[in-house]
């Protein structure tokens, strides 16, 4: 059912429509304080993730690198853990495991889930009304009984959790899609495309995917503060990251027995986790504001 | 009401207001001044950007806060001045001495309070009126304003009342106080031009009943000439000119206001004409048929928890009506008429449940879907929203190159070249080509979607009240392109729209539609001028003129059940009607 | 109004069995012999181990299995759990009061603390109260509230010695509680301001101030009024995350509720416990929606009276 557009021509098509105003969003971005923070952040987090090996100070995996359950000081910047472990060079390693984390997960939710909510709110008819049917009930089992559902079928462990973590979502991001599509199929645009007679490919990739994606970028990157909670907490429960692997949220249960004698051990890695995720939020809320001016005017 | 009936109740200096801050600052209002006398009607009127509501609700201090600052001007009311009084006491006037009605009845009420509190509420927080004494004066407006069985309706929500009975409720809780001055803001721009009629109706014999004074807010010129006693015209905040309503419409003073009233349309201006006016030399003529549609029927059935259920609404009932090439065929309705309907149906964008639609021959309802989409090259649509209708993430040149490249007939070079060529034809700079839908004002947005439908030279265009969400003056113009291409080009119009003057101006045939039916169809002169139907001539009865000369007539009185809504039957040639 | 509520009824029935079916499917999506998965490790023998399988139908055709599992549902039978072999209905519903309380008292917390910044940030907004409101709600939002709960445990329990670590009694209830609703009061609180901005900038607002009504009356008769009824829409999904936010907050205070009971059934692979629990979450939450779209539909007059 491919148009008389060749598919180069839908390429170049889209090339110029997703061009616009790419230099005023950025500065929309830098501009609003929320989206400057985040941005700072998140980038703060990738810079660590990536440079690892390179500033961690010890290795997170050696044991005994320094005396057990040693307060923050000098050597141990955020003290040692009850196997006598860096928890600093702890942190910036486990910097990789939650952007690994953020990164799968969000990327199984979101083009599942993109699929899904284009396809129902495209179709219409039977085949919307089943799907979105399925994807509600799914949507309400909540997303931990999803994943602990996921985790109780194939095993623990924090590839299989993020996973699961993944597939928990998808219920989410496909509601999203789907009453995004349906909001701009109803605007006048559309049934204009219609009636100039463009075919199911023009229509959902010229017309609904570059006003839907807007939507999806934002909501995307909240999911990834989703995400990274829901890893965080997992592991924490045991599902998740298995020792030794240095993920925060593993760290914080590890800590739970010893939190009188070493309240460090609890305090840095749920700060680490709060403060990404944070990142990640303001990041978010400042895409948001930073596409939203541009629809209001006259 | 002041006892020196010579000073004015109400007093505006100097005022103006801007939004923002600094030097780029929006100045909504600049220097407006005028007076308001007791027991006059002062119609405020301009176009959109014209400050006209800016400068009311400063009056009352419900301008946002934060966004919009009062930079000078007094108002004098009562021996004070309103700009400058405290929130508490202009609170005290507010809703009791100075009252408000907004345009848009269907949110203006609160959703989750019954009507009787509402209208209640501003009595008994402002006379100091027991609850009981409250109910009684709020049924006796109810009852004032036209509404039935007000103790019924003191317990109802708005949501159980229609547009036009939540206007009446808004009148009766803003007259309730027997205030000295109502602020009335486009008070029936949202409603039917019947019920329009009667709420017009209704707020004269309210204001020759109480006395009080009205500042009426309009665009619409035909509802000054029925409405006011004396005019202000503003534009782009400043006022233009201000006199009796006799001096404004007969000896206009300013360039803009005989501009204004020039672009009006005036149903009957045109009476005299067995078609529309032309615009070119030696125009194309209506020719052979193009289009031919016959008992199509559509309604729209609710969804039941696991199929359609059984009734519903019908959109379209058992409507045909023929299309000459180079003709414009007027459907005219007011909500709920089906005229939007049937629009799409005869384009294929919604399916109807039987009926036959046959172009150039063809049996549309027939073509499978790859076979409309190549038959779209022949017809095309225009939408009534400027801003809406086209796709704001792509570039003006690719939305009206668009259906071009859809049906392959251009590319690369050849492409651009026509898409120049289109903007050119349409009044637009091709250099604008690389701009976005929102660089453009409504008016050039309005030329782009015809630019788009022109571009692949279809034969038949539907329109959907292509000017209807337009400034009048820009509305003038957008007709004028219209009617331009249609003899130069030969296209064929189906043009839906509510506005009867407009109707008169652009078609050749008129089709009167009321709840899904065709109640009367036949050439302009014989249903605009000689209407049968009843429905027909109650509609061209509340038509508001712009002219001080004719008063509408009293409105006929429609009893429902009696409309004859029968198959047509023709009683002159071509000239056929509900039985 | 009696249609909306039936509609909701309705749907949650579907809900709940489509939670059966997929509970069914559930075991078959196992890689590997799900009975020697359950059962391998007690020494059983393959006649034992056969034994079993015919017991829980597996050897039949899954239609034939979904049958018998719906017959044996509704006679109250959700088969016996691996470890302790215990019948699960009965587990779960011992736990369950437990978690229960803690759902419950986290909602009214997260009701009262939540909606209550909501409004106050709505009503004054953009003043440094807003800003202020809208910072500390976006730090609880990104704080992991297992984080939360360590922290409290910390302060109140371990360093001021306040409040009991662990226990089943009203005193070692409130600090879970007020984990679980602190949390979840800051989702609550952006929810409900940008709810609450909305309705302000209605033209019923603006009609309620054209008549002079007193800030207070305009506030709270019109725009609280008026606002409670999208706010209450949110509360159904609220529920159903802070059930599944007790998961969690039960393993850190160790309250025995329903949530530990799944955390180890996932750990040991007890497939009837898991399914039961599953069964019995989608259960609880979609009578929970029911009974909020209930008080959805007497706040919002324009089903109430339709």
């Amino acid at each position: 059912m491919i148009h008389s557009s060749s598919t180069a021509e839908l390429a170049d098509d889209l090339a110029t429509a997703s061009a616009p105003r790419k230099r005023s969003f950025w500065r929309a971005l830098l501009a609003s304080p929320s989206g400057l923070i985040g941005l700072v952040i998140v980038a703060v987090l990738i810079f660590a993730a990536l440079t690892a090996p390179v500033i961690a100070p010890y290795d997170p995996l050696r044991m005994a690198a320094g005396p057990r359950l040693d307060a923050p000081s000098t050597s141990y910047l955020m003290g040692t853990d009850d196997f006598g472990r860096d928890v600093l060079s702890r942190i910036i390693y486990g910097a990789r495991l939650t952007l690994q984390i953020g990164v799968i997960a969000v990327g199984i939710s979101l083009s599942c889930g993109l699929l899904l909510g284009l396809v129902a709110g495209y179709s219409s008819g039977w085949t919307e009304r089943v799907l979105m049917r399925l994807v509600d009930v799914l949507f309400s089992f909540t997303e931990i009984v999803i994943a602990l559902a996921c985790l109780a079928i194939f095993g623990v462990g924090l590839t299989n959790a993020m996973i699961a973590i993944g597939i928990a979502s998808i219920p989410f991001y496909a509601r999203v899609t789907h009453s995004v599509v349906l909001v701009e199929k109803g605007k006048p645009y559309f049934e204009a495309a219609v009636a100039a007679g463009a075919g199911h490919l023009r229509l959902i990739f010229l017309h609904l995917l570059p006003n839907v994606v807007p939507t999806l970028i934002v909501i995307g990157t909240l999911g990834v503060s989703t995400a990274i909670l829901a890893a965080a907490g997992l592991s924490f429960l045991g599902l998740g990251a298995q020792p030794p692997q240095p993920e925060w949220g593993f760290m914080l249960s590890s800590s739970r027995d010893l939190i009188s004698r070493a309240p460090w051990m609890m305090i840095f890695p749920g700060l680490a986790i709060a403060t990404t995720v944070l990142g990640f939020n303001l990041l978010g809320d400042g895409i948001r504001e930073a596409l939203d001016p541009r629809q209001t005017d006259r | 009401m002041t006892p020196d009936t010579d000073a004015p109740l109400l007093s505006v200096r100097d005022l103006t207001i801007s939004f923002g801050k600094g030097r780029h600052r929006n100045v909504a209002v600049k220097d407006l001044s005028y007076d308001l006398r007791a027991g006059e009607t002062l119609a405020i009127v301009g176009e959109s950007g014209s400050g006209k509501s800016v400068s009311s609700m400063a009056l009352l201090g419900l301008l946002p806060r934060g966004a919009a600052t009062i930079e000078a001007g007094t108002a004098r009311f009562d021996g004070r001045d309103l700009l400058h009084l405290s929130d508490e006491q202009l609170r005290g006037i507010r809703g009791d001495r100075v009252t408000m009605i907004f345009q848009e009845p269907m949110t203006s009420l609160t959703p989750v309070l019954r009507i009787g509190q509402q209208l209640t509420e501003a009595l008994i927080e402002h006379k100091g009126m027991s609850r009981s004494q409250a109910a009684a004066r709020g049924r006796e407006m109810l009852t004032l304003v036209g509404l039935d069985d007000a103790p019924r309706r003191m317990k109802q929500f708005p949501h159980e009342l229609s547009g036009g009975m939540r206007q009446r409720v808004m009148i009766a809780m803003a007259m309730a106080s027997d205030p000295a001055i109502l602020l009335a803001d486009e008070p029936t721009t949202a409603l039917d031009v019947t019920v329009q009629a009667q709420i017009l109706d209704l707020m004269r014999d309210l204001k020759a009943r109480f006395g009080t004074s009205i500042i009426l807010i309009t665009h619409d010129m035909g509802v000054v000439a029925e409405m006011a006693d004396r005019v202000v015209v503003m534009r782009k905040g400043r006022k233009i000119e201000e006199g009796t309503v006799r001096e404004i419409f007969e000896t206009p003073q300013q360039d803009y206001t005989k501009a204004l009233l020039a672009a009006v349309p005036r149903l009957g201006a045109h009476a005299a004409a067995a078609e529309p006016r032309q615009v070119v030399d030696g125009p194309s003529r209506p020719g052979a048929r193009l289009l031919h549609t016959h008992g199509m029927s559509k309604t729209f059935r609710e969804r039941g928890l696991f199929a359609a259920k059984a009734g519903g609404t019908a959109a379209m009932q058992d409507v045909g009506f023929d299309l000459a090439a180079g003709e414009t065929l007027a459907l005219v309705g007011e909500s709920g008429s089906g005229k939007s309907t049937t629009g799409r149906a005869v384009l294929r964008l919604l399916e109807l449940d039987q009926g036959v639609i046959e172009i150039g021959g063809t049996d549309m309802r027939r073509l499978s879907g790859g076979a409309v989409r190549k038959a779209r090259r022949e017809m095309q649509m225009i939408f009534q929203d400027p801003f809406a209708s086209l796709n704001p993430r792509l570039s003006a040149g690719r939305l009206v190159a668009e259906p071009m490249v859809i049906h392959g007939l251009a590319k690369g070079r050849e492409l651009q070249d026509r898409t120049e060529q289109l903007f050119t034809r349409v009044g637009l700079e091709a250099d604008h080509m690389r701009r976005f839908p929102h660089e453009f004002s409504g008016g050039q947005r309005q030329r782009l979607s015809i630019a788009r439908a022109l571009s692949v030279n279809p034969k038949l265009i539907v329109a959907d009240e292509p000017t209807s969400a337009l400034d009048v003056s820009v509305q003038a113009q957008v007709l004028e392109l219209m009617l331009e291409l249609q003899q130069s080009l030969g296209l064929a119009y189906l043009f839906i729209s509510h506005d009867m003057a407009v109707v008169e101006e652009v078609a050749h045939r008129v089709a009167v539609m009321r709840r899904g039916r065709i109640v009367e169809i036949g050439p302009r002169q014989a249903v605009l001028n000689d209407p049968r139907h009843p429905y027909t001539r109650a509609l061209l009865a509340a038509v508001p003129v712009p002219d001080l000369t004719r008063t509408r007539g009293t409105l006929p009185t429609l009893d429902a059940s009696t409309l004859p809504t029968g198959p047509l039957t023709e009683i002159a040639p071509q000239h056929m009607v509900a039985s | 109004m009696g249609k909306f509520i039936l509609q909701r009824l309705l749907a949650a029935l579907v809900t709940i069995w489509i939670a059966t079916i997929a509970v069914t499917i559930l075991i078959h999506l196992v890689p590997g012999d799900p009975v020697r998965i359950m059962y391998g490790s007690f020494q059983t023998t393959p006649e034992e181990l056969e034994a079993i399988r015919v017991r829980l139908g597996l050897d039949q055709p899954i239609w034939t299995q979904y049958l018998m599992y719906l017959e044996r549902l509704v006679q109250g039978d959700l088969g016996r759990s691996i470890v302790g072999d215990q019948p699960v209905l009965d587990v779960l519903l011992t736990r369950f009061p437990a978690t229960l309380a803690l759902t419950v008292s986290s909602l009214a917390i997260a009701i009262v603390v939540g909606m209550s910044l909501g409004f106050l940030a709505a009503y004054k907004r953009g003043t440094w109260v807003d800003v202020g409101a809208m910072v500390l709600a976006i730090v609880g939002v990104s704080m992991p509230h297992f984080w939360l709960g360590l922290l409290l445990l910390f302060l109140f329990a371990l360093q001021l010695q306040w409040l009991p670590v662990a226990g089943g009694d009203w005193r070692s209830l409130l600090l879970p509680a007020l984990t679980l609703g602190l949390a979840n009061a800051a989702v609550l609180a952006r929810l409900t301001r940008s709810a609450m901005i909305d309705i302000f900038d209605q033209d019923f607002i603006r009609t309620a101030r054209a008549k002079g009504l007193p800030r207070s009356i305009v506030l709270y008769r019109h725009a609280l009024r008026s606002g409670l009824v999208p706010v209450v829409s949110m509360l159904g999904l609220q529920f159903a995350y802070l059930m599944g936010g007790a998961i969690v907050i039960e393993n850190v205070f160790a309250w025995n509720g329903v949530g530990r009971l799944a955390i180890e059934a996932v750990l040991s692979r007890d497939y009837p416990l898991i399914q039961g629990f599953i069964l019995f979450f989608a259960t609880v939450v979609a009578l929970a929606s029911v009974v909020i779209d209930i008080a959805y539909a007497f706040l919002d007059p324009r089903i109430r009276y339709s």
